[in-house]
C-alpha cells in the first residue's frame, strides 16, 4: 500500500490529514526542497504539491518525471491562482510535439 | 552525407546493403510507433484538461468551506481538530504497459472517515468541508495517474522521435552513400581490368604477327 503526500502551506494541506494523507506543512515553499529526498524515496506513490511549492521544487521534480512513481502532481493551494498545473501539462506537450499547440 | 570509411570490396558491399535494409525496416517500425504514441497522447490531453479544471474548481470550493469553518470556530480550534488522523496507505500502485511505456495505475482504497474531533467545539461546516475534500480525492488520484502517464508518454515520444530522425537523416543516408561509393569503385576497377586485358591482348597479337 502506498501513501499519498501533500506538501504545501499549512492552511492548504491541513484538511487532507483526516483523509489519510501524509501532510507536510511548510512555511516557505523553499523548505520543500529539504523534504524532497524523503518524498521521492519510495514511501509515497503520489505526491501532491501546491503551486508555490511546485515552483520552488520544479527542477527536483523533473528528475523523477521519467519514473512511474512517485507521481508528482500540482494542485492549487489556498489563495493561489491556478494555472501552474496547466503550464506543466503544456511543457509535456511541448516536449512531445516539439512545438506549442493550442 | 559523408560515407563510412570501409574497404571497397564485395563483402563490404553486401554487408552494408543488408545493414541499410535493416535500418529501413527499423525506421518504418519506429515511425509507426511514434504515430501511435502521438495518437494515444493527444487523446489523453483533452480528457486531462477537463479533469484538472474540475479538480481545481472543487478544491477551491472545499478550501472555501474550510475557511468558513476557521472563521466560525477560530483557526486554532480547526487546526487542532484536523490533527486527528494518521497517514495510512490509501493507494495501491500497479503498472500498465501503454505502447511499451510503463505507466502507473493507482487504485484508491477506502478513505478513512474523518472524525476524532469534538463535534461540540467544531462547526458543522467543517464536516461538510471534509466531505467535499474527500469527494475530490478520488479525482485527484485519477488526475495524478493521468498526468504521470502523459509525462511518461511525452518522454517516450521525444526519444522515439530522436531515433526516427537519427535513422532517417543520418544512418540511412550514410549507408546509401557508402554503398554507392563502393559500387563506383568496383565498377571502376572492373573497367580498368577490362581495358588492361584488351591492351595485353593487342600486344600479344602484335608480337605474334611480328614473329
Amino acid at each position: 500500500m502506498g501513501k499519498v503526500a501533500m506538501v504545501g502551506d499549512t492552511t492548504s494541506v491541513a484538511g487532507f490529514r483526516p483523509l489519510g494523507f501524509a501532510v507536510f506543512g511548510v512555511e516557505r515553499p523553499e523548505q520543500a526542497r529539504e523534504l524532497w529526498p524523503e518524498l521521492v524515496s519510495g514511501t509515497f506513490d503520489v505526491v501532491f504539491v501546491t503551486e508555490p511549492v511546485y515552483e520552488a521544487v520544479a527542477d527536483l521534480a523533473s528528475e523523477v518525471a521519467d519514473r512511474p512513481v512517485p507521481a508528482v502532481t500540482v494542485v492549487p493551494g489556498v489563495g493561489s491562482s491556478g494555472g501552474v498545473g496547466e503550464a506543466k501539462l503544456a511543457r509535456a506537450i511541448e516536449r512531445a510535439l516539439g512545438t506549442k499547440v493550442l | 552525407m559523408p560515407s563510412l570509411r570501409v574497404n571497397p570490396n564485395r563483402m563490404e558491399l553486401l554487408k552494408l546493403r543488408r545493414r541499410a535494409d535493416v535500418a529501413r525496416r527499423g525506421h518504418k517500425l519506429l515511425k509507426d510507433k511514434l504515430e501511435q504514441l502521438l495518437k494515444e497522447f493527444m487523446s489523453r490531453i483533452a480528457e486531462n484538461r477537463r479533469l484538472r479544471a474540475e479538480v481545481e474548481r472543487d478544491l477551491f470550493e472545499a478550501y472555501g468551506l474550510l475557511a468558513v469553518a476557521r472563521a466560525e470556530a477560530g483557526a486554532a480550534t480547526i487546526t487542532q481538530a484536523l490533527l486527528a488522523g494518521e497517514p495510512t496507505g490509501i493507494v495501491t500502485a500497479g503498472q500498465r504497459n501503454v505502447m511499451s511505456v510503463r505507466v502507473p495505475v493507482l487504485q484508491l482504497s477506502e478513505l478513512p472517515t474523518p472524525g476524532g474531533y469534538s463535534y461540540a467545539t467544531t462547526p458543522a461546516v467543517l464536516d461538510e468541508a471534509l466531505a467535499r475534500l474527500a469527494s475530490v480525492v478520488p479525482r485527484m488520484i485519477e488526475l495524478a495517474e493521468r498526468e504521470k502517464a502523459i509525462e511518461l508518454l511525452a518522454a517516450e515520444i521525444e526519444t522515439t522521435r530522436r531515433r526516427v530522425n537519427a535513422l532517417e537523416y543520418v544512418l540511412i543516408p550514410q549507408l546509401v552513400s557508402t554503398v554507392r561509393d563502393i559500387r563506383m569503385k568496383l565498377d571502376e576497377a572492373e573497367r580498368s581490368d577490362l581495358t588492361r586485358l584488351m591492351k595485353v591482348k593487342a600486344m600479344i597479337e602484335e608480337q605474334q604477327r611480328e614473329a
